[in-house]
């Protein structure tokens, strides 16, 4: 039980945890406000898609490197599985069939970031970024997608909720959508298939050393490569939920949204360089910066600060686990001097 | 009852008499890339049980034969027989299940993993297995760690533990699978001495126990400590194979390089012939050593030697700048200094050749010229700090020629060049600033013959022209060869001192090889 | 040198040949004084963030803050002109404000380790807050015609001025990164950091000097924007963060560090900003279009450097 809790201590996302609840305690105190239901809700709300985008991110930097294609390939994805159903006429089919469809569109786009990465080993944030590009013109410029309402199926799945709760002291109300479930879903799944499979292993293991993994047995390209289309099939599930959400699909709401997610990732203790980063992380890490988005204004602070505190959150976070991660380089060798 | 038949030292042998003694037997393997020939037809032949050493120079074809035999590499010509099976074709795949195991020199581990994880993958992978089962995973890695009975966290990330400890995971791991035969690639390289001790105790064992092994290394005490017979290439060829008994240390050092070592060639420096002081450490400590003090006179070469961990790096790195240290002094020509970091110990006169040349030495894709050229841009520009290209170049070239680089072109980037080729453009570097003291970590690693005997001939030069030389080594035999003095470190401390009359004689490590007198230069 | 001179002249070929279709196929529009000025004006802005991006990116880095440091300028030198301040000082400050940020991102990168790309963008946000705060979250406008009126002014009536400060600045960082011996270290430290430690770099001075320009850099564009459109925003322009990435690895920038030309990167924006105002002309092709053509460039030209590069590699082994 010791050992359990040393090394729990050691874990980034302890403190990240801490810094949670010193915060929604803070905000608490201040405002009364936080832990009201119409408030945790919104949280939860606020907290679906870009969770759903950060496992697409932690796939990436854990086996590859930074992934920013993902918010255009939900774009897109969604975009071909709503004019399908149109065209198709499944409107009135299971909501669950245009999401098939949207996975299975975003996964070929995900196949393409996979194949030239995989096969030219370029460093995937300049793919990404040229793919996201790519993908932005086919949407607004082949397609010349824009607004359009939900189908009836996906209609009514966004009507439908799961929960609903109104404040009785502010009158406040809130919804929690299906498509939180569908987060819980990915996310469980998620780490199913990361920590109880080979392949999820694997997917560690290639971040770790992938002249390692190739040695011991793991298809090293087969798994990167896997990653990047199960990232378009997430993204496209994202997608797809956000137009569910805000009950209409949007083209241009879609680009901007993986910076965001790739710092809350960080902040959650996935590694730049690789190899490490965990699920309860990415969502540690989501919901600490949703909360200084949404919450903030129950302190009092403008909205206007808003970007400061995330920008310092982001740079500070940043700054300790580089300050850290040199502080264990000199320990070792202080160590290895010792033992000699 | 005592049976006479069997030679004294001989172990009994089981079985039928008629069974083939050697576990492993490579006939005229020859195998080139695009042009290269790094095997021109080598022979090895490993007994079952023994501990076999494979010894060669850089570049000899030690890395290359075994990755043949584990069938990483397909041979052009040759036949590989394993326990007496022939193999027309070897794939890792067979060459695992025969029993061939491969501890490269980076163990293929992954830091991020646990113990376990790392322990259990090859063998889950290899059963096929798709999904986790830790209580197997406990059980594999348990085993693994009992074979040689090493106390470790299973649950530790890998990256948390020393060198020492990841090797032996890789040793574990290997004896998973029922390894006959395990090759291990210069697996000391990294390690301390106490560290080294082990794992030779762990290789005795092992063979009590029956397994074989293929030891690569080029480090003399260790051949002979461990070995039971050896295998010497040279040029992707076999110059000799025989058992360790019957070699000699001045026959290893001859079979190595094709040379003998001139003695005499070398300088003979007497204490009153020598200039001034140019550079003086008093008490000097640092991260990695402390209290060590010395002299050092202009035209000498001092040596620096003792094994990873002795600190003998980190001294290099504080004289220059890199290390910051935490006690004693420095003297420059008499006069105290603060050396804050590399450029200040420039300006004093002080230049670094560092250890490793590839992360430490070159910007590898960048022109040979910009190599060269790099500690003197502050001399090459102008008072604005703007550059002409044309004094660049020129220097580029002129150090190019004095040096001996072989190029066509030095604006070529400076990783087309051979590994000698390359040592010597960061020699070059640092000699271009006209140094007072010149301080080389391990200069000839991975060089080939030709290139080391050019390096060690131009520091003697060098020496003789009146610069001051520090030859950090762990390669004896190059302290012998060019130093006048050597300080031997263990542990951060100065624990020897060694005079010329010292150096001629057989002390250090018994890794020497000068013989006295008689030494031909071919 | 090599290298990097048939990098730039395939650019050139680039840009010819396009310059000759474009003439060719739309000949009344493009071959139009208005429509070189338009561009000319334009690409000024983003082209100067573009070689911003480039240095850090040679240098081993990245600058995702390049466009924030731009509007907050804009907005700071545009608060005080409003107000009725002195054109000059107003210029100043934003030069000195583009100073600061840039050396707070080089100091996050070189002293405190941290990732540039993570440093980058936790600097954006802080400026884009910074700016937010300033600016009260609105538009800052009423800028006297004073100084507007240089976006509006050009050299001997045909060239915009604001395309004369980009050559301007385009020929002084050239010579900067290839002539002094600062860019020359910062290739060498993009290309291998530890070596250039140990070759007497001081890398950490190095860093901070290359984001501090890249801050200039961002500081003059945020000026001209203001000039060209009257206003600053906090928020304007997030697009142009991945333009200029992909203007720089068009350009011969390579990812990874150590290599690129800044006449590489100026013609790509040329080649681009041409691209662009080529595809406005056609009424049925939409602007997203010129999206898909970047990202498609983008991922062409890394492969075919990536092919060349290996060939050259190989070759110039079996000489050596």
């Amino acid at each position: 039980m010791n050992k359990f809790f040393k090394r729990m201590v050691k874990q980034t996302e302890f403190y990240v945890f801490l810094i949670i609840v010193v915060l929604s305690l803070v905000i608490q105190v201040r405002s009364g406000l936080f832990f009201a239901n119409n408030n945790i809700v919104d949280l939860l709300r606020s907290m679906i898609v870009p969770s759903m985008y950060a496992i697409c991110a932690l796939l990436a930097f854990v086996s590859t490197g930074p992934d920013v294609s993902f918010p255009l390939i939900a774009a897109l994805s969604s975009y071909l599985a709503l004019i399908v159903t149109n065209n198709l006429g499944l409107e009135d089919t299971s909501w669950f069939i245009t999401f098939i469809i949207g996975i299975f569109f975003g996964c070929i786009m995900g196949a393409l970031n996979g194949f030239i990465i995989v096969r030219y080993n370029f460093p995937s944030l300049i793919v990404t970024l040229g793919t996201s590009s790519l993908f932005s013109g086919i949407l607004l410029g082949a397609f010349e997608a824009e607004r359009m309402n939900l189908p009836k199926n996906l209609a009514a799945f966004g009507k439908a909720s799961l929960i609903t709760v109104k404040n009785a002291k502010s009158g406040l109300g809130s919804t929690l959508p299906m498509t939180f479930l569908l987060m819980i879903a990915l996310y469980i799944i998620a780490y199913l298939v990361l920590n109880k499979t080979m392949v999820g292993r694997g997917v560690y293991a290639v971040g770790g050393d992938e002249v390692s993994a190739e040695r011991a047995g793991f298809n090293v390209k087969g798994i990167r490569f896997g990653i990047f289309v199960v990232n378009g099939g997430i993204a496209a599930i994202a997608g797809l939920s956000y137009a569910v959400m805000s009950m209409r699909y949007l083209p241009t709401e879609y680009a901007g949204g993986e910076m965001i997610v790739i710092a809350a990732i960080i902040l959650g203790g996935t590694r730049m360089t690789g190899g490490i980063g965990t699920l309860k992380g990415c969502l540690l890490g989501t919901l600490l910066l949703t909360m200084v988005s949404n919450s903030l204004i129950l302190l009092g602070i403008s909205v206007y600060w808003q970007k400061v505190f995330i920008g310092a959150i982001i740079i500070i976070g940043t700054a300790v686990s580089a300050v850290q991660s040199h502080a264990g380089r000199k320990a070792k060798t202080r160590l290895k001097k010792e033992t000699a | 009852m005592v049976d006479y038949l069997r030679r004294p030292g001989e172990k009994e042998r089981h079985g039928d008499t008629m069974e083939n003694d050697n576990i492993l037997c490579v006939k005229g393997i020859k195998k080139s890339f695009g042009g290269v020939h790094a095997l021109r037809g080598v022979d090895l032949t490993i007994k079952r049980g023994e501990t076999h050493c494979l010894a060669g120079e850089n570049g000899c074809g030690k890395s290359t034969i075994i990755k043949v035999i584990s069938g990483f590499y397909k041979p052009d010509e040759g036949m590989i027989e394993v326990d007496g099976k022939e193999y027309p074709v070897m794939t890792p795949g067979s060459a695992i299940k025969e029993g061939i195991q491969v501890i490269y020199q980076d163990f293929s581990i992954f830091p991020n993993l646990t113990v376990i994880e790392n322990l259990a993958f090859n063998q889950v992978l290899a059963n096929k297995r798709k999904l986790v089962n830790k209580k197997e995973f406990r059980r594999i890695a348990k085993e693994a760690v009992k074979k040689i009975n090493f106390d470790v966290d299973l649950d530790a990330l890998v990256e948390t533990l020393p060198v020492a400890d990841k090797q032996l995971i890789a040793i574990s791991r290997a004896l998973l699978d029922n390894a006959k035969l395990i090759i291990m690639d210069e697996p000391t390289t990294a390690l301390t001495k106490k560290e080294i001790d082990r794992l030779f105790e762990i290789i005795t064992n092992l063979k009590e126990n029956g397994v074989t092994i293929l030891f690569v290394s080029h480090k003399l005490d260790e051949v002979f400590e461990i070995s039971d017979s050896i295998t010497i290439l040279r040029n992707g060829e076999n110059v000799i194979s025989c058992p360790t008994k019957e070699m000699t240390e001045e026959k290893f050092a001859y079979y190595m390089t094709g040379r003998h070592f001139d003695a005499q060639v070398k300088k003979e420096v007497n204490e009153e012939s020598r200039g001034n002081v140019v550079l003086e450490a008093r008490n000097l400590a640092a991260l990695g050593f402390e209290g060590v003090s010395f002299e050092l006179h202009q035209g000498e070469i001092l040596g620096i030697t003792g094994q990873l961990g002795s600190g003998r790096t980190e001294l290099s790195m504080a004289l220059c700048g890199l290390l910051k240290p935490t006690a004693g002094q420095i003297f420059v020509e008499g006069k105290e200094v603060h050396i804050r970091n590399v450029s200040e110990a420039q300006k004093l006169g002080i230049a670094l050749v560092p250890e490793d040349r590839l992360t430490e030495g070159l910007f590898l894709p960048q022109s040979i010229i910009k190599n060269i050229t790099v500690s003197r841009l502050d001399q090459l520009a102008n008072k604005f700090g703007i550059l002409s290209d044309k004094k660049v170049e020129e220097e580029s070239a002129q150090w190019v020629k004095e040096i001996g680089v072989v190029t066509k072109n030095h604006e070529f980037p400076v990783q087309t060049l051979s590994g000698g080729n390359q040592q010597k453009v960061v020699l070059a570097r640092g000699l271009a600033n006209h140094p007072k003291v010149l301080i080389l970590n391990g200069p000839t690693v991975g060089v080939d013959i030709g290139a080391k005997y050019d390096i060690h001939r131009l520091l003697r030069d060098l020496a003789a022209e009146g610069m001051a030389i520090i030859v950090v080594s762990d390669d004896a035999a190059e302290v012998v060869t060019t130093c006048d003095r050597a300080l031997v470190m263990q542990a951060g401390q100065v624990t020897g001192k060694l005079s010329a009359q010292d150096l001629s004689a057989d002390v250090l490590t018994a890794q020497a090889t000068v013989q006295e007198g008689g030494i031909i230069d071919e | 040198m090599r290298k990097m001179n048939s990098n730039i002249k395939r650019l050139l070929i680039i840009l010819v040949v396009f310059v000759v279709i474009a003439c060719a196929t739309r000949p009344s529009e493009f071959i139009k004084i208005g429509n070189f000025q338009t561009m000319a004006k334009q690409l000024s802005e983003y082209g100067l963030m573009a070689i911003g991006v480039g240095i850090c990116m040679i240098s081993g880095g990245i600058d995702l803050s390049t466009v924030y440091i731009a509007n907050l300028c804009g907005i700071l030198a545009g608060l005080m002109m409003q107000s009725g301040g002195s054109i000059p000082l107003a210029i100043l400050v934003a030069l000195i404000v583009g100073i600061i940020c840039g050396s707070f991102n080089g100091f996050l990168v070189s002293y405190l380790r941290i990732p540039a790309m993570l440093a980058t963008l936790g600097t954006y946000q802080l400026f884009m807050g910074i700016a937010i705060i300033a600016s009260k979250g609105s538009t800052v406008s009423g800028i006297p015609a004073e100084y507007t009126s240089f976006a509006t002014t050009a050299l001997f009536g045909y060239i915009p001025l604001s395309f004369v400060v980009f050559l301007l600045l385009v020929v002084v960082v050239t010579f900067i990164m290839s002539k002094t011996k600062f860019g020359t270290r910062v290739y060498l430290v993009g290309t291998n950091e530890k070596a250039a430690r140990f070759a007497g770099i001081h890398g950490n001075a190095v860093l901070i000097r290359t984001y501090m320009l890249s801050g200039i850099m961002s500081a003059v564009a945020g000026l001209l924007s203001l000039a060209r459109i009257n206003s600053a925003k906090a928020d304007f322009g997030s697009s142009y963060t991945m333009q200029c990435i992909l203007i720089a690895v068009l350009g011969g920038v390579n990812p990874n560090g150590g290599f690129g030309t800044i006449p590489g990167i100026a013609i790509a924006v040329v080649i681009l900003q041409m691209m662009s105002s080529y595809l406005n002309m056609f009424p049925g092709i939409s602007n997203y279009y010129r999206d898909l053509i970047w990202g498609a460039a983008l991922i062409g030209v890394l492969i075919m450097n990536f092919v060349l590069d290996r060939r050259r590699t190989q070759r110039l082994s079996k000489i050596s």
